[in-house]
């Protein structure tokens, strides 16, 4: 067998030509720590599985698992194995195929804080590389707690795992999963701990929201076709919606919810990133890079909310017992590892304005809560009435256009106006067109994470956060943690409450009939 | 109406939408078929439901236009686009030329011609049921293609691109050039199941009939596995550097697989620069090309590259194609090598051989990908091309060793 020093000066693959629409990455290893946890069992490798049904994933390609856990690799296969018979979007699971699978991947134990630990792993993973023949690319997938993010990129580093990229060499990459911090300066410090060791291009910040089908179709949506951006500003655009909403409670996570709110768990990340693409400019390129940048202006436009108008923009309360579904279930304070003194939002609704030429004076309404009566997320953007009304002077109501982005569940597009009703009378009724991917592709979008993982394998970054969009988001957000930290302090708590199954507090519904608007039912 | 006929004509319709949404065929007159689907689909959004509570939608992606002959092609065709429909909604539009009269004795002796429309529904997972795409079946006697070309223009959804899925030779090809290019988008063909060598110059035509019209080949978009597999030898750490340096190239296929294996060539040829020299059958009646480097460095008379198309046995998929094998430096083999209909094994210099699956796929599905991105690659023009001048070198009658 030949060494590969005889094969240099390495040259680029010519016979790439022409399948570069297949999206296959280049032979790579994944390595998961946290491999033991549920993100992995129920999200990762079920997305992997499908991926490689799909057939977008090299021939060559290993998962090692790495976690506390004593497993062995027969044990972790199995748990796999499970989860995707339980979570794959592509099930049942093919029995040869997941043998084939199956063959490549791995588990080793350890610690994510012990240096020795990193030196095996890197000798198990050099290893795999070698029997399977891989070049030596890596993705790093930090499924761990965020208290270990740090470590384990400092172990990476001195495991010398992850070198900084270097032409002609194999690429490493580092995903990092949500919580990117728990305020602006958490997070300016993180960013600045990782970037000792990695470079920018090499972090992966996935939030699984841009994963998402629709979200992506907003890009395409803008700017694919020629009909709505010339209405995508203030001359047509009233206000924007940005819903949300969960049916669960807090379930088994009750200490970390304590310590996050509905404010940094959902608003923080997914809330202000659907926000930036729904309201960026279009991008020179659909580039990484060239998108990031118009998201980030986005972020960066954000009006800090004023003292004087804080009680008008926001608006946050707690769940109490109520009913979902038919169930009855406990108010926030009454869940496991919760405060019963707790004042935790668990629902944030605000109202903001981007201060750019686009959307001068027109208002953004975010909402996001837990234990609502629908898991729904979704943009409206409710358009101006026509300037001047022919109908409707006999009393009828003439409802506004509003183009709805549906982006979980039922992904799809609807946009709503007003139809005259068949017969001799000019009764006007409100009638929606609508785009369904279920209905309209016969097949169901793939899961976020396979999108995402696919695009980390490929060197994609357009659908992942990048260090300055974080920092930007959290400079916005960390301002009203300070005033409601203030508020603590001072002993007097803006908190309300809602019954669960509701939309929210009357508070949040005040908010907007003040600018005489209403909520959507979505 | 009076009531009773009214009651009548009120149970005919509910009959016709209990087999339409069964999936079942209903015959219609031809100059009724628009608005025999109107109703049908109307009834259906007013009832709401169809089975198991779900409901129903009516969608396409694509007009698909079929066109098979004799009654043997057009149940094939109904099979396939009755799989296509799982995958991709379609309008599809069938065209079935019956010289025989065996499908329809009545319209044919009559010299008109009849339809049917039918739905394709799709099972979503959790046993909801959800109608997506219809199917028009037009058949008519021997000449009936001359209204085909009306019919199609009639039936096509508006806004909604239009493919001809041409895979049937026997077809009468004005039908395809005259009636059907002019409004069709893309143009998808078959070289792996439907033609060999003597053909390509027919292909090569169509395909510059239908410039700039995307042209799709059902047999390319099967060989993309093989070559898949054949081009990740090349990726890291190996290199594109050997590529540069193969001296002989194998390609192993199935006695009528010669026009894939020949595609193959052309691929590597055309990507490499291979300048083709001349051809030569061999003495197991296969075909041996010479190649010159893109930058010459032998002249024209020692070759650079021997490539061999070498008929074999072995199980296959419909592509035809067994195995890649190139050498490079006469010495180090690069070799794909199918071991089974779904298995391969990979061989390269630095790492030991190793079986791996090689991905199959339906016409169906090749279909689907077909009218997806896939489907508009310019190189499958290109090596087209190519493989057509491969086929035009005169070949040397002198048998040639491997």
């Amino acid at each position: 067998m030949k060494t590969l020093s005889e094969e240099a000066p390495l040259l680029p693959n010519p016979l790439r030509e022409g399948l570069v629409e297949e999206r296959i990455p280049e032979p790579a290893a994944m390595v998961i720590f946290g491999a033991s946890g549920d993100l992995t069992r129920r999200k990762l490798l079920p997305a992997l599985y499908s991926l490689t049904r799909d057939r977008l994933l090299p021939a060559r390609f290993a998962v090692l698992g790495f976690g506390r856990a004593a497993l062995t690799d027969e044990a972790f296969r199995e748990e796999m194995r499970r989860g995707c018979e339980e979570f794959a979007r592509r099930r049942p699971v093919d029995p040869a195929l997941w043998a084939g699978f199956a063959r490549n991947v791995f588990y080793q134990q350890g610690a994510y804080d012990d240096p020795a630990a990193f030196l095996r792993l890197k000798a198990r993973l050099e290893e795999i590389e070698h029997t399977l023949g891989l070049p030596g690319n890596r993705v790093f997938y930090l499924s761990t707690p965020p208290s270990t993010f740090a470590p384990v990129i400092r172990s990476l580093g001195h495991a010398n795992l992850a070198p900084k990229p270097a032409p002609g060499q194999p690429f490493s990459r580092v995903i990092i999963e949500k919580p990117f911090g728990i305020d602006l300066q958490t997070a300016r410090a993180l960013n600045t701990e990782v970037h000792d060791i990695l470079a920018e291009q090499q972090i992966y910040r996935i939030d699984h929201y841009l994963g998402k089908e629709t979200v992506q179709n907003l890009l395409v949506f803008r700017f694919a076709n020629g009909i709505f951006e010339p209405l995508w500003n203030n001359h047509f655009v009233d206000h924007v919606q940005i819903t949300g909403s969960e049916t669960v409670g807090v379930e088994a996570r009750g200490g970390y919810f304590e310590q996050a709110g509905s404010l940094r768990d959902m608003v923080q990340n997914h809330l202000l990133q659907v926000l930036s693409l729904a309201a960026m400019e279009p991008p020179v390129a659909f580039e990484a890079d060239a998108v990031r940048d118009e998201k980030l202006k986005v972020l960066k436009a954000l009006r800090f909310i004023p003292e004087s108008d804080f009680e008008h923009q926001v608006v946050r309360a707690q769940y109490a017992a109520g009913s979902i579904g038919g169930k009855t279930v406990p108010g926030y304070r009454s869940e496991p590892d919760v405060s019963p003194r707790s004042t935790t939002e668990t629902f944030v609704a605000l109202k903001l304005f981007i201060d750019s030429w686009r959307w001068a004076g027109v208002p953004f309404y975010l909402r996001s809560g837990k234990r609502m009566p629908k898991r729904v997320t979704e943009i409206a953007i409710q358009f101006k009435e026509a300037p001047h009304l022919l109908f409707g002077k006999r009393g009828e109501t003439i409802r506004p256009n509003v183009l709805s982005i549906r982006i979980q569940p039922d992904e799809g597009i609807a946009l709503n106006f007003g139809s005259k009703l068949p017969g001799p009378a000019m009764e006007i009724a409100p009638v929606s067109m609508e785009f369904r991917y279920g209905s309209s592709f016969g097949v169901e979008p793939p899961e976020a994470y396979e999108r995402l993982l696919l695009d980390c394998l490929l060197g994609d970054g357009t659908l992942f956060t990048r260090a300055d969009e974080v920092e930007a988001s959290w400079s916005w957000v960390s301002r009203i943690h300070q005033r409601w930290a203030a508020e603590v302090a001072a002993g007097r708590t803006t908190l309300d409450t809602y019954p669960a199954g509701s939309w929210g507090p009357e508070a949040a519904d005040r908010m907007l009939t003040a600018d005489g608007r209403a909520w959507r039912l979505p | 109406m009076s009531p009773d006929a009214d009651r009548e004509h009120g149970s005919f319709e509910r009959a016709n939408f209990e087999r339409f949404a069964r999936g079942e065929s209903i015959p219609v007159e031809v100059g009724e078929i628009e608005r025999e689907l109107g109703a049908l689909w109307k009834r259906a959004s007013s009832t709401g439901d169809t089975h198991a509570g779900a409901a129903i939608s009516r969608a396409a992606l694509w007009n698909l236009v079929i066109p098979a002959r004799g009654a043997g092609a057009l149940a094939k065709t109904k099979a396939l686009v009755d799989e296509i429909a799982q995958g991709v909604p379609v309008r599809a539009i069938t065209l079935c030329l019956d010289d025989s009269g065996e499908l329809n004795a009545g319209a044919a002796a009559g010299g008109g011609l009849s339809a049917t429309i039918e739905s394709n529904v799709v099972s979503q997972p959790g046993g909801a049921r959800v109608v997506y795409s219809e199917e028009i079946t037009l058949r008519g006697p021997a000449g009936a293609e001359t209204h085909f070309g009306a019919l199609v223009r009639a039936l096509q959804i508006p806004g909604v691109p239009t493919a001809a899925l041409w895979m049937d030779a026997a077809m009468p090809a004005a039908l395809l050039t005259r009636e059907l290019l002019p409004v069709t988008d893309r143009l998808i063909v078959d070289t792996g199941s439907c033609a060999r060598p003597p053909h390509l110059y027919d292909l090569q035509r169509l395909a510059a009939h239908a410039h700039p019209m995307p042209v799709a080949d059902l047999g390319w978009l099967r060989l993309g596995s093989l070559r898949l597999l054949f081009a990740g030898l090349f990726d890291p750490p190996v290199g594109g550097a050997p590529l540069r340096r193969a001296t002989r190239l194998s390609v192993r296929h199935r006695p009528r697989g010669d026009l894939s294996a020949l595609l193959v060539v052309a691929w590597l040829g055309q990507i490499l620069g291979w300048r083709p020299l001349r051809s030569a059958q061999t003495s197991d009646g296969g075909l041996r090309f010479d190649f010159a480097r893109g930058d010459g460095a032998r002249g024209d008379v020692e070759p650079d590259i021997e490539a061999f198309l070498v008929p074999a046995e072995g199980a296959c998929d419909a592509s035809g194609v067994l195995a890649i094998e190139l050498a490079v430096d006469g010495r180090d083999d690069y070799v794909v090598c199918r071991t089974a209909i779904d298995q391969a094994s990979v061989q390269l210099p630095i790492a030991p051989a190793k079986a791996v699956k090689l991905d199959s796929y339906s016409d169906a599905e090749l279909c689907v990908a077909a009218l997806g991105p896939r489907g508009r690659d310019p190189l499958f023009a290109k090596c087209l091309a190519y493989a057509g001048g491969l086929w035009a070198l005169e070949p040397q009658t002198t048998g040639s060793q491997r």
